[in-house]
C-alpha cells in the first residue's frame, strides 16, 4: 500500500502550484483562478485527512527532504528542509486545509460575484498564503519554520493590501508587515542563538534542541552559553527572543496593533488570517517547541501573563467598536491571549484544543460577517444594520452558533476549550501568583467576551432595521451558505473531541480524544507528547474544595455563569427594537477604549522618539553597506569607460594591438621558458 | 644543399614585410597584398621543413594554403568593393564607424 508519508510534500506543493497557475494564467482561468485554488486546497485537505488517519495508525514520522548547507569544522551545522508529522502537525494540517478550502469557496461569492477587479492576484495570494502556512506546519526545524513564518507574513501583506488603489489598505498592510517584522527580528536572533547554543534547530529526536536543553539542565550534556551564563538563564533569554516573533504574529500585547487595521483586507482573507494561518502561526510555534519553553518557568510565566492580560485588554476594546469586523478583530486578539495563557500555565492540550475550536468558530464568524457585509453592500457599521435575522436565516443561525461558541456557552465548542484553559490556569496558578493573576484576567475577560459578542449579534440581526440597506439586503448564494453551514456544524460539535470535564465528573473513560491524541496514545514521536511536557511542567497542581471533581465543576460553573451574565446584560441592553448606544454612558472610558488605549499613538510616539537610532542605522546602511556596493560598481563603470576607448574602429590599430600582443606573449613565453 | 636556416630567414623577412605593409598602408589593396605576403611566408616555412625532414605533408599543406589564399583574395576583393561603394574610397581609416 502507498503510504501517506510520501504525499506530505504534495500537501504544501498543491496550493503553491495554484499560486503559480493563478500568477501566470491571469484572466484566462475559469472563474479567474478560483477553481484552481479550490481544487488545490481540496486536494491538500484530502491528503491531510489521509495523513491524520495514518498518524492515527501509528505512522508519525520525521524525514529530511533536502539539505541545502552542510557546515564544516567546528560549525558542523546542517540546514535542511524536512517534514515532522506527529499528532500536533497532522491535526494542524487538517485545520488549515479545511479553513483554506472553505475560504476559497466563500471567495467565489465574496469576490467573484461582486465583480472585484484583478482576481487572479487575489487567488495567487491565497494559494501562496495557504502553501506557506502548510509548510510552516510541517516544518521539522526552527530555521525552516522561520522561513515559512516570514512567507506567511509576506502573504498577509499582499492580501491585506489587495485593494491597493484605496488609501486605507496599503497603509494597513504596511503596518501589519512592519509590526510583525519587529517581532520577527527577535525571532531571527533567537534562531541564531539556538544554532550557536545547540548546533541544531531540529524539533524532534534525541539530537533536537529541546532534548539537548533538557539534558543540559539535568547536567547530562554541555552546551555553549555566552560568557558562562547559567544554562537556565540563557534558555530563558533564547525562549523570550523566539517569543518576540510569536507575540508579533499572534498579535499579543504590545504588538497587537496591526491586527485591527488588517481588517482593511477582503473579509475571506481576514477569516484565513485569524482562523488558520497568520495569527495561528505564533501559537502553533510555541506548541511546536513546547518542550523547550516548558523548561523555563520564567518564560512560561511571562507567556501566561501576557496571554491573560491580552485576553482581557483586547476584550474591553471590543465592547465599544461600531464596526462588525473590528469587534471580531479584538475578539481574535483576546482568544489568542487565552491560548497563550493556556500554554504558559502548562495547559498544552488546552491550548491546542482552543486553537482547533477557535479556528472553526472564528472562520465561521468572519465568513458570516462577510455574508452580512455583502448583504449590506459593504457597509460594516453595526448601527446601520438590525433586523437581518429574517432576511438572512442561514447566516443568522450559523453566526449565532459561532457567537455562542466564542462566548463560551455550553455545549458549544468554545465552552469546552475555554473552560479547560481556565481550569489548567486555575489548578497550576494556586501556588503561582503570576499565573493566578493571569487566570483572574482570563476569567474577567469571559463576561466581557460574552457581552461584546452578543452586542454584535443583537445589533446586527435583531431589532428593527436602522437603514434602508438593512431593510433590503442583497441576497447571498450557495457559495456563501455552504461554507457557513459546514463551519456552523463544526462550531457546534468540535467540543466533542475533548470532553475532559465529562470524563472527570462522570468517570467515562476514553472520551478525551484530543488528550489521548496528543499524548501519543496512537503513536507519535518520542519526546513530543503532552505526557512528556506534563513531566517537565514546572507547576504543581492544587485543587479547590479538596478534589479534582469539585474544582472542575466550580471552574466550569464560574466561567459559564460569567459568560451567561455577560450575555444577559447584552440581551437586556441591546435585544430591543431600537437599541441605544449604552456604552456612551462610559464617557471618558469609552473614548479611551474606542481609541484602543491610545496604543497606536503611543507606538507612533515611540517611533518618533527613536528617530535618532533609525537615522544612524540609515546612515550606516546608505553610507557603509550601499557605499561598498556602489563603490564596486562605480570602479567597474569608470574603468570600462576608459578601456572601451581602445575600440577605435580603425583596422590598423587592431592589427597593431594584435601584433603587440603576440610579441608580448612571445617575449613572456621566451623569458619564462628560458629560450634566451 | 642550402641549410633550412636560410629559408627561415627568408620567410621571416617576407612575413615582416607583409606585417609592415598592414601596419603602415592605408590603401585596402595594399592590405590585401600584404596579407598575401604573410601567407606566403608561412608557405615557405612549410615547404622548407617538408624538405628538411623529407616528409610530403608540408608540401601538401602548402597547396592547401595557396588554394586558401585564392579564396581569401576573392573575399578580400569583395570587401574592398563594398568599402568603395559605401565610403567612396578604399582608405581603411575611413571605415571607422563601428567603435565605442
Amino acid at each position: 500500500m502507498v503510504s501517506a508519508s510520501a504525499y506530505v510534500p504534495a500537501i504544501v506543493l498543491l496550493p503553491f502550484v495554484s499560486f503559480i497557475v493563478a500568477l501566470f494564467g491571469r484572466e484566462y482561468l475559469p472563474k479567474r483562478g478560483a477553481f484552481g485554488g479550490i481544487a488545490a486546497t481540496a486536494g491538500s485537505l484530502g491528503l491531510s485527512l489521509w495523513v491524520l488517519l495514518s498518524v492515527r495508525n501509528g505512522a508519525a514520522f520525521q524525514e529530511t527532504y533536502y539539505t541545502w548547507t552542510t557546515g564544516a569544522g567546528a560549525q558542523d551545522w546542517t540546514l535542511t528542509f524536512g517534514a515532522l508529522i506527529d499528532p500536533l502537525s497532522a491535526l494542524m494540517l487538517v485545520i488549515v486545509s479545511v479553513v483554506a478550502t472553505l475560504v476559497h469557496i466563500f471567495s467565489l461569492g465574496y469576490m467573484n460575484d461582486e465583480d472585484e477587479r484583478d482576481l487572479p492576484r487575489y487567488y495567487a495570494g491565497l494559494g501562496l498564503f495557504t502553501a506557506s502556512m502548510l509548510g510552516f506546519v510541517i516544518a521539522d526545524n526552527l530555521l525552516m519554520a522561520f522561513m515559512f513564518f516570514e512567507l506567511v507574513g509576506l502573504c498577509s501583506y499582499l492580501l491585506i493590501g489587495f485593494h491597493f488603489r484605496e488609501p486605507g489598505p496599503p497603509s494597513a498592510a504596511k503596518k501589519a508587515f512592519l509590526v510583525t517584522r519587529f517581532g520577527d527580528y527577535f525571532f531571527l536572533v533567537g534562531v541564531v542563538a539556538v544554532f550557536t547554543t545547540f548546533g541544531t534547530a531540529a524539533f524532534a529526536g534525541a539530537e533536537s534542541f529541546p532534548a539537548l536543553a533538557e539534558a543540559a539542565l539535568n547536567g547530562e550534556a554541555t552546551v555553549w552559553t555566552p560568557g558562562g551564563l547559567a544554562e537556565s538563564t540563557w534558555f530563558t533569554i533564547v525562549g523570550l527572543l523566539v517569543l518576540g516573533g510569536v507575540i508579533g504574529k499572534s498579535a499579543q500585547f504590545p504588538l497587537h496593533t496591526w491586527l485591527p487595521d488588517a481588517m482593511e483586507g477582503p473579509t475571506p482573507v481576514s477569516a484565513l488570517i485569524h482562523a488558520a494561518t497568520m495569527v495561528a502561526a505564533g501559537v502553533y510555534l510555541v506548541a511546536r517547541m513546547y518542550g523547550f519553553y516548558v523548561l523555563s518557568p520564567t518564560t512560561m510565566a511571562i507567556i501566561a501573563f501576557v496571554g491573560g492580560f491580552t485576553a482581557l485588554f483586547a476584550a474591553t476594546m471590543g465592547v465599544v467598536k461600531r464596526e462588525l469586523k473590528q469587534v471580531l478583530a479584538y475578539s481574535t486578539i483576546s482568544q489568542y491571549g487565552y491560548m497563550m495563557l493556556a500554554l504558559g500555565s502548562g495547559g498544552y492540550v488546552a491550548a491546542v484544543f482552543h486553537l482547533t475550536t477557535h479556528a472553526f468558530f472564528k472562520a465561521l464568524l468572519f465568513l458570516g460577517a462577510g455574508s452580512v457585509i455583502i448583504a449590506m453592500h459593504h457597509n460594516e457599521d453595526m448601527w446601520e444594520m438590525g433586523g437581518l435575522k429574517d432576511k438572512l436565516p442561514v447566516t443568522y443561525w450559523t453566526f449565532l452558533a459561532g457567537s455562542l461558541a466564542l462566548a463560551g456557552i455550553f455545549p458549544f465548542a468554545g465552552f469546552w476549550s475555554k473552560d479547560e484553559i481556565l481550569y489548567e490556569a486555575l489548578i497550576h496558578g494556586l501556588d503561582e501568583p503570576l499565573i493566578l493573576a493571569a487566570y483572574v484576567m482570563g476569567l474577567l475577560a469571559v463576561p466581557v467576551t460574552a457581552f461584546y459578542t452578543f452586542r454584535m449579534v443583537f445589533l446586527t440581526f435583531h431589532g428593527e432595521p436602522r437603514s434602508s440597506l438593512a431593510r433590503d439586503p442583497h441576497p447571498v448564494r450557495w457559495n456563501i451558505k455552504g461554507p457557513l453551514s459546514v463551519l456552523g456544524v463544526l462550531a457546534v460539535v468540535t467540543g466533542g473531541i475533548n470532553l475532559v470535564p465529562v470524563k472527570k465528573v462522570l468517570g467515562i473513560k476514553g472520551i478525551d480524544y484530543l488528550h489521548l491524541w496528543l499524548d501519543n496514545h496512537w503513536g507519535g514521536i518520542e519526546g513530543l507528547s503532552s505526557h512528556h511536557y506534563a513531566e517537565l511542567n514546572p507547576y504543581s497542581s492544587q485543587y479547590l474544595f479538596g478534589g479534582e471533581v469539585p474544582t472542575v465543576l466550580a471552574g466550569a460553573a464560574v466561567s459559564l455563569g460569567l459568560a451567561l451574565g455577560g450575555l444577559a446584560l447584552a440581551w437586556a441592553l441591546y435585544n430591543v427594537a431600537d437599541p441605544d448606544e449604552h456604552t456612551d454612558k462610559l464617557g471618558g472610558i469609552k473614548e479611551l477604549l474606542y481609541n484602543n488605549y491610545y496604543q497606536d499613538e503611543f507606538q507612533v510616539w515611540v517611533a518618533d522618539n527613536t528617530r535618532a537610532v533609525a537615522g544612524s542605522a540609515d546612515i550606516f546602511d546608505q553610507g557603509v553597506i550601499d557605499g561598498v556596493v556602489n563603490g564596486v560598481s562605480s570602479v567597474s563603470l569608470l574603468s570600462s569607460e576608459r578601456i572601451r576607448r581602445i575600440q577605435s574602429g580603425v583596422v590598423s590599430n587592431y592589427a597593431l594591438l594584435l601584433t603587440l600582443g603576440l610579441t608580448t606573449l612571445l617575449v613572456v613565453f621566451g623569458l619564462l621558458g628560458g629560450w634566451f | 644543399m642550402v641549410p633550412p636556416t636560410y629559408y627561415l630567414v627568408l620567410s621571416a623577412a617576407v612575413f615582416c614585410i607583409g606585417l609592415f605593409g598592414i601596419l603602415t598602408r592605408r590603401n585596402a589593396l595594399y592590405f590585401l597584398m600584404s596579407a598575401e605576403l604573410m601567407l606566403n611566408a608561412a608557405v615557405i616555412n612549410l615547404v622548407a621543413f617538408s624538405f628538411q625532414w623529407g616528409n610530403l605533408t608540408g608540401q601538401t599543406f602548402a597547396l592547401f594554403v595557396i588554394a586558401l589564399a585564392a579564396a581569401e583574395v576573392a573575399v578580400g576583393i569583395g570587401i574592398v568593393l563594398v568599402l568603395y561603394r559605401n565610403f567612396g574610397e578604399i582608405d581603411v581609416l575611413s571605415a571607422d564607424s563601428m567603435r565605442w
